[in-house]
């Protein structure tokens, strides 16, 4: 196992730049997420240390040692593709063992590692099938087993979970998670999902045009989002224009849905874009609210309710509630009396 | 150079690129360079007097004219028939579509200049006909009827015979791309019988249409062997191969290359970039076999009983063929009177038949291995690599489908002439290398459809788990594409077999004929030339039919792909 390090990593294509300067340190054991939309560059990252693309400038270190100019084939890094890229002409057992081939171990070795890891990835019994004769999960799966087999240095993940259907996607994300704890091993994820990203990653980074918009924990990313971009990627948010104005002598800001205090320790910038998730919209009794919005629509999506509210000024907020006690309590055209939970509130750069 | 990596485009890919364009330089460009020269620039200055005389001499002029009308002819009957048969067996509920799908194809194996034997015998003066005839009293036993008289539709319906195959399989294949909810769109929208076809149907067929039809005009109008064994000699490759013939050299030869050169480049780039390349992306998945048009009992029985009577009719050059070789005796009876096989036997023995046979699998297992390597490399160099001027080695891949074989066989005799490669010396490397050059863009097109269909990713796998190029390209590549190998090595290996123009007229000594030209060659002897040459013939139609059908195996429906231009 290393740790992977990615130091002003450059790929252009002509004229359009793939990635332009991207550094970040993945370590040892860690479950790294790049999370992005499509065209971000973020498999383009992935490739790079995956050895598919030559980096145009920069540097990619295991352990700190410069791997940017040796060939796949060298690297040991295991990799799962977005379609899993299973061998149709082999078995599943040979598919698993294919890379056992290249490496000097004693048969009997090869056969204990091909059994274990067949049986931690719960493949026990489907060595003679072939891919073919597999349903998706057992694919994805086999993909797993194989690039894990090896023992890598890095597992390299593309997508992964793209090619399932709603159901199975969180049955193989819970999958990879125990498997990851099981192996312990450093991991670099790319996905557009930022379900995936949120629950499995221990770190994320957020791309965007190339570059890496802002790294952290998915706690810190989702409560801290530092841009509109990330506020508004990772989640639903509401995106307020807000105005600085002192209340009761403490600094604040004046926004459509009220008056928010400052956060302690930020910057005091005359105009800014605050963020608010619409859980952290309380809506309650109109009567005696500083602010109110009427109800344009309300949506049911089982667990929560969406009410989407017009605000006097015109500008729009969503709010969400549990499902179970919303609703019925609010229904199109009704009009509520609107607080923000201050502590939620970001103001982005 | 790394099989993984897209762009790594090392060394490896311009070493290849340079070795490829050698050979392409000089045994495709250099002899066709030199017969232009030759032809436009006789003594050194631009002229265009060969042309003048070309035209003004009336044996030239009708031969181009013969030519044309042949390559005519053959191209829209072939297209009539492949067209209908095509809409028969796909878009109605004709009973027994698959056995009929078979059936049209069969007319394939019969190469036209063998069939042109059977159709000696048949149609001869003292032929089955005439004696038939004769003996039922229509006409009397010394006025036959010439029926090869008019050797210019023998010539076409032979080689029609033979192509309309090809426009059968580009035009199942064009059906089978087409996504029939185009066809239920243009409905709902209100588009009904002609209007449908038009605005729809017949702009998605044309690429694959086309591209057939260019293929079966060059065919038919650079055919040597059919009209040379009726004896038909006012055609274009006639007249090339009997000025080859000639002991000093003929310049009218040059010019005579150089139209039919210009003849088919034309209609090689007109369907190349007017209607095909205009790639239309269909469905790829969720095919339903669209709505058939009812033909109703009537109509079954009908085109049943026609579909029938045609390929009977179609196959009775070859059935003729066979009877000839197995005919101990054969005048003046409507069939053989006696029956052996001695001259399938003979053909193992007689020292020019034996050694033909020899020769032609020697020089076709060749010819195969160099295509093979040659067009492996620029499948995948073209399918895997990115590189500036990749789509040069694409066109030059492709151009041999429009350089007829005469063309080219004439091109390696005036250029290597006095060379160590002089096909007068010892025509075994230039038949070789002429076999593979004709045989490359099939080769190419095969080996490419099995490197797009062969995830890049999968070798990309494999990179990852430590295998190196070398061994990637073994375990996982080959693997993948070994139908598409076998697939175009075997049918490689029939064309080789049967190939007539170079054959023809590059050997030229006996010990150095080929089968083809030993056949062409028996059929001018008397006593039991023609019995052999027949059974030759239909050793060498066994081959070609087991060939084709393994190769179908192999290849599926993406056969047809392979007689596109």
């Amino acid at each position: 196992m290393v740790s992977v390090e990615l130091k002003n990593v450059v790929k252009r294509y002509g004229e359009t730049t793939a990635v332009g300067g991207v550094s970040l340190t993945i370590g040892k054991g860690e479950l790294f997420f790049l999370l992005g939309p499509s065209g971000c560059g973020k498999t383009t990252a992935l490739r790079m240390v995956a050895g598919f693309i030559t980096p145009d400038e920069g540097e990619i270190l295991f352990d700190g040692r410069d791997i940017s100019r040796t060939p796949p084939h060298k690297r040991n890094v295991g990799m799962v593709f977005q379609t899993y890229a299973l061998f149709p002409h082999m078995t599943v057992a040979q598919n698993i063992s294919y890379g056992l081939r290249f490496r000097k171990l004693e048969a009997a070795e090869k056969k204990r590692r091909l059994d274990d890891v067949m049986e931690r990835t719960r493949l026990g019994g489907l060595g003679a099938r072939v891919p073919a004769e597999l349903s998706g999960g057992q694919q994805q799966r086999v993909a797993l087993a194989r690039a894990l087999v090896i023992q890598p240095d890095a597992l390299l993940l593309d997508e992964p979970l793209s090619n399932l259907d709603t159901k199975l996607r969180v049955e193989v994300r819970e999958e990879i998670k125990r498997i990851h704890d099981e192996f312990k091993i450093t991991a670099l994820y790319v996905t557009h999902d930022q379900d995936e990203a949120l629950s499995l990653a221990d770190r994320l980074a957020i791309m965007k045009d190339g570059a890496i918009v802002q790294i952290g924990t998915p706690e810190e990313i989702y409560a801290r989002p530092r841009s509109a971009f990330v506020a508004s990627f990772v989640g639903e948010t509401n995106l307020l224009e807000a105005r600085a104005a002192a209340r009761d002598g403490r600094q604040g800001f004046d926004t459509p849905a009220g008056w928010i205090p400052a956060p302690a320790g930020g910057g005091k910038p005359e105009k800014a874009l605050i963020s608010v998730r619409p859980e952290s919209v309380r809506l309650g009794s109109p009567d005696g609210a500083a602010v109110t919005g009427k109800a344009r629509s309300v949506k049911f999506f089982g667990g929560t309710v969406k009410i989407e509210l017009e605000l006097e000024g015109g500008a729009t907020l969503t709010a969400a509630a549990p499902g179970a006690s919303a609703a019925g309590r609010w229904k199109k055209g009704d009009t509520a009396g609107i607080t923000l939970e201050e502590r939620d509130v970001v103001i982005l750069e | 150079m790394s099989l993984s990596s897209s762009e790594r485009s090392g060394a490896g890919v311009y070493i290849g690129t340079g070795l490829i364009a050698a050979f392409f330089a000089l045994f495709l460009f250099y002899p066709l360079y030199y017969v232009f020269k030759k032809s436009l620039m006789p003594e050194g200055a631009f002229s265009l007097s060969f042309f003048k005389l070309l035209f003004s001499n009336p044996v030239m002029a009708r031969s181009i004219v013969n030519s044309l009308l042949i390559a005519m002819n053959v191209t829209l009957l072939s297209g009539a028939l492949g067209f209908i048969f095509a809409t028969l067996t796909v878009k109605t509920d004709l009973p027994a579509k698959n056995f009929w799908g078979n059936m049209f194809l069969i007319p394939m194996i019969l190469p036209p200049f063998v069939g042109a034997i059977g159709v000696k015998y048949i149609l001869g003066r003292f032929g089955m006909v005439n004696t038939l005839l004769m003996h039922w009293g229509v006409i009397g036993a010394r006025n036959p009827i010439d029926w090869l008289g008019a050797p210019f539709w023998g010539v076409v319906i032979l080689e029609t015979l033979h192509l309309f195959p090809i426009m059968y399989l580009n035009v199942v294949g064009s059906y089978a791309l087409m996504d029939p909810s185009l066809e239920e769109a243009a409905r709902g929208l209100g588009a009904r019988g002609l209007s449908l076809f038009r605005s729809v149907k017949a702009p998605l067929l044309a690429p694959g249409f086309f591209a057939g039809a260019s293929v079966v005009f060059i065919w038919a109008m650079t055919d040597l062997g059919t009209p040379l064994l009726f004896e038909y000699r006012a055609v274009i490759p006639v007249q090339i191969f009997n000025s080859l013939q000639e002991s000093k050299e003929n310049l009218l030869g040059y010019a005579l290359v150089v139209v039919a050169l210009a003849i088919t480049a034309v209609f090689f780039v007109a369907s190349k970039y007017l209607f095909a390349r205009r790639k239309v992306e269909m469905a790829a998945f969720g095919r339903t076999s669209g709505r058939l048009i009812k033909l109703g009992l009537p109509g079954k029985i009908l085109i049943t009983a026609a579909l029938a009577v045609f390929i009977a009719l179609a196959l009775v050059p070859h059935i003729s063929v066979a009877l000839v070789s197995l005919s101990k005796e054969w005048f003046m009876t409507a069939l053989p009177e006696a029956w052996t096989f001695e001259y399938y036997g003979k053909v193992f023995t007689h020292p020019m038949s034996f050694s033909s046979v020899k020769n032609s699998l020697a020089f076709s297992g060749l010819a195969v291995v160099a295509t093979l390597i040659t067009g492996g490399a620029i499948a995948y160099m073209i399918s895997r690599k990115r590189f500036r001027g990749r789509w040069i080695l694409d066109v030059c891949a492709m151009m041999p489908l429009a350089v007829p074989g005469v063309v080219l066989a004439f091109g390696y005799v005036q250029v290597f002439f006095g060379t160590f490669l002089d096909p007068r010396v010892n025509p075994v490397a230039l038949l070789v290398i002429s076999y593979a050059v004709r045989r490359l863009p099939l080769v190419v097109r095969a080996l490419y459809a099995g490197f797009q269909q062969t995830s890049v990713t999968l070798e990309e796998a494999s990179a990852s788990l430590g295998a190196s190029p070398a061994t990637t390209l073994r375990r996982v590549t080959f693997p993948l594409i070994r139908a598409n190998m076998l697939g175009a090595a075997i049918l490689a290996f029939a064309f080789s077999m049967l190939e007539v123009s170079d054959s023809l007229i590059l050997a030229m000594e006996e010990k150095f004929y080929p089968m083809t030209k030993a056949i062409y060659m028996l059929m001018g002897r008397l006593e039991d030339g023609g019995m052999i040459a027949s059974a030759m013939g239909v050793l060498g139609v066994a081959l070609l039919a087991a060939s084709l059908a393994v190769a179908q195996r192999l290849l599926g429906r993406k056969m047809g792909d392979l007689f596109r231009a």
